[in-house]
């Protein structure tokens, strides 16, 4: 939906828009090998024909893929903290970060933020499973993100090197979701979208990982029983090591 | 000093990962439990998911009492008429429990059900260890011989289909053994250990067998069970993650090693003292997780089950 609305953007808005964005990202894979602690890809562009900076702000932001997820709350119950209530979310990406030159809340309305899904207060799940009101689920899965590093905010962490031109970091940490992301960067001028662009990035693994991370799936007996003869054998191999001589 | 596990798709540092693998294998060596009650709460503090912890943990308990358990055969401290018979009911035990352990995750209240057993049986059952050995040690320091009773009295007595157990100086119905087997099997299944805590105090108490043969059979018990679960987590879960159980394994078999020198040291009632205010300690902590506050009292989960 959002990346439908990007590139309706895109078709429409060239001829009219007076300014326009150029944009590209350093690399557009993520390759997770062995030592593999996180890493930051660097998002740039440029704007075309530039109407001065006075009420232009730039936003970038990077999606994961979309991810189901189930939220519990717990409540006390005879002196037990018991899981009582739950809200399941679809929709919601695996990882979301945005960076933009100002905080997103005074760069624009709240309505146009929720139509591009612009702020960790824009997300909204495209699904929802739940009997009760879903709103404190939604603000404790958002948490949740945050704490792990999955979800951020970094409100003017877009560097411009000149007039024009600007770049920013973008940090993909270790836990993140292998998948396609996107990369999208908004160019706003009085807080109206007047162009965008949209980039895939993709994170895999590869060589050993991607091999034990495929056998696990595809071949799940073969998998299970290498983990257990592993086992076996190391048990096997220190108690012949370690056996006293004599 | 970071590597990425491909199942849990996360990193880790693997030297604090194979110090964990080392320390649970220690216990394990000196107490003859397979030490996954310690090693899944320790796994999960350290952020790895739950899921795979569980199924992990499972290697490493295999991989430490297999190394155990091969010290204890050369010592010839190992039933394994007794063994063969207790998987009799642990192989119908892994197989319920799996089965239980799905309808559980339906009900919703899978969480709640594993942490009150954990609380119910850490605390009984080190209870009761804590109370018998304490008796025997002043019973030792007093000068008194405590003579151990080999005969049973009641109702396991009067059970049918009485067989030898030789190495254990036992002639008792094989219906205890097997229920125990059957009831750690499920266990294993439901909470992701091995039930050596649970499969020891059991060997000594309800069956009688004398503590230098408990602790090698025992290891045979909990590696045959431990291997059948692991390959059920890995068809039915895709849970089990071969670089994280690698790291665990291999300073989980070095600490075992150690483990099995330094209980060698240790008088029996001594080992059970020591097993038994381990065992209390690990229920009190997961009690106060029950009762206390959290820190959010939301919890996510991903995926939608």
């Amino acid at each position: 939906m959002k990346r439908l609305l990007v590139t309706i953007l895109l078709l429409f808005s060239g001829p009219a828009a007076a300014e326009d964005l150029v944009s590209g990202i350093s690399q557009d894979v993520v390759q997770i090998t062995s030592n593999y602690t996180g890493t930051d890809i660097v998002v740039f562009g440029a704007v075309e024909r530039a109407a001065g900076p006075q009420g232009r702000n730039i936003v970038v932001v990077v999606r994961g893929p979309d991810e189901p997820m189930t939220v519990r709350r717990r409540d006390r119950i005879a002196g037990v903290w018991v899981n009582s209530d739950a809200a399941k979310f679809q929709g919601l990406p695996a990882y979301y970060y945005l960076a933009s030159t100002e905080p997103i809340a005074r760069i624009a309305p709240h309505d146009a933020l929720v139509r591009y899904g612009l702020g960790l207060q824009a997300l909204r799940p495209s699904a929802i499973g739940s009997h009760h009101d879903p709103e404190p689920f939604l603000q404790a899965a958002i948490r949740y993100h945050q704490r792990v590093g999955l979800y951020a905010e970094s409100p003017g962490s877009i560097d411009f090197l000149s007039e024009t031109l600007f770049r920013t970091r973008v940090p993909v940490p270790a836990g993140v979701t292998r998948g396609q992301y996107n990369v999208e960067v908004y160019l706003f001028r009085d807080g109206e979208v007047i162009s965008a662009q949209s980039t895939p990035l993709f994170v895999d693994a590869t060589g050993l990982e991607r091999r034990l991370f495929n056998m696990a799936h595809d071949a799940p007996l073969s998998y299970g029983l290498a983990c257990v003869f592993m086992a076996m054998l190391l048990g096997w191999i220190s108690s012949v090591l370690f056996r006293r001589p004599g | 000093m970071e590597i990425y596990l491909p199942v849990a798709e996360m990193s880790v540092n693997w030297l604090i990962i194979i110090a964990l693998g080392t320390g649970v294998g220690f216990l394990s060596g000196m107490f003859g439990v397979g030490g996954g009650f310690l090693m899944t709460p320790l796994l999960v503090f350290t952020g790895i998911p739950s899921t795979v912890a569980v199924a992990t943990t499972l290697s490493h308990v295999t991989a430490s009492s297999m190394s155990g358990a091969l010290t204890q055969w050369r010592r010839r401290a190992i039933d394994f008429t007794m063994a063969g018979i207790m998987l009799i009911g642990g192989v119908a035990g892994t197989l319920c429990g799996v089965w239980l352990f799905a309808l559980m995750r339906r009900q919703g209240q899978m969480d709640l059900i594993v942490a009150l057993t954990y609380v119910l049986m850490l605390g009984s059952i080190g209870f009761i260890m804590l109370r018998e050995s304490l008796a025997t040690l002043r019973a030792y320091r007093s000068g008194v011989t405590v003579s151990r009773r080999l005969v049973h009295r009641g109702w396991i007595q009067n059970l049918p289909f009485k067989m030898r157990f030789r190495q254990s100086r036992l002639y008792i119905s094989v219906i205890p053994p097997v229920a125990i087997g059957f009831a750690v099997g499920a266990l294993s299944a439901i909470m992701g250990i091995g039930g050596g805590f649970i499969i020891v105090p059991a060997m000594i108490y309800i069956l009688r067998m004398p503590t230098n043969v408990v602790m090698g059979t025992s290891l045979v018990q909990i590696i045959a069970v431990t291997a059948i679960t692991t390959v059920l987590q890995a068809t039915s879960n895709f849970a089990v993650d071969i670089v994280l159980a690698g790291l665990l394994v291999s300073g989980g078999v070095v600490g075992a090693q150690l483990g099995v020198r330094a209980g060698a040291k240790l008088r029996g009632e001594q080992l059970r003292l020591l097993l038994a205010l381990i065992v209390l300690a690990v229920g009190a902590g997961l009690a106060w997780q029950l009762i206390a506050r959290p820190a959010d009292v939301y919890s996510l989960s991903e995926g939608v089950p």
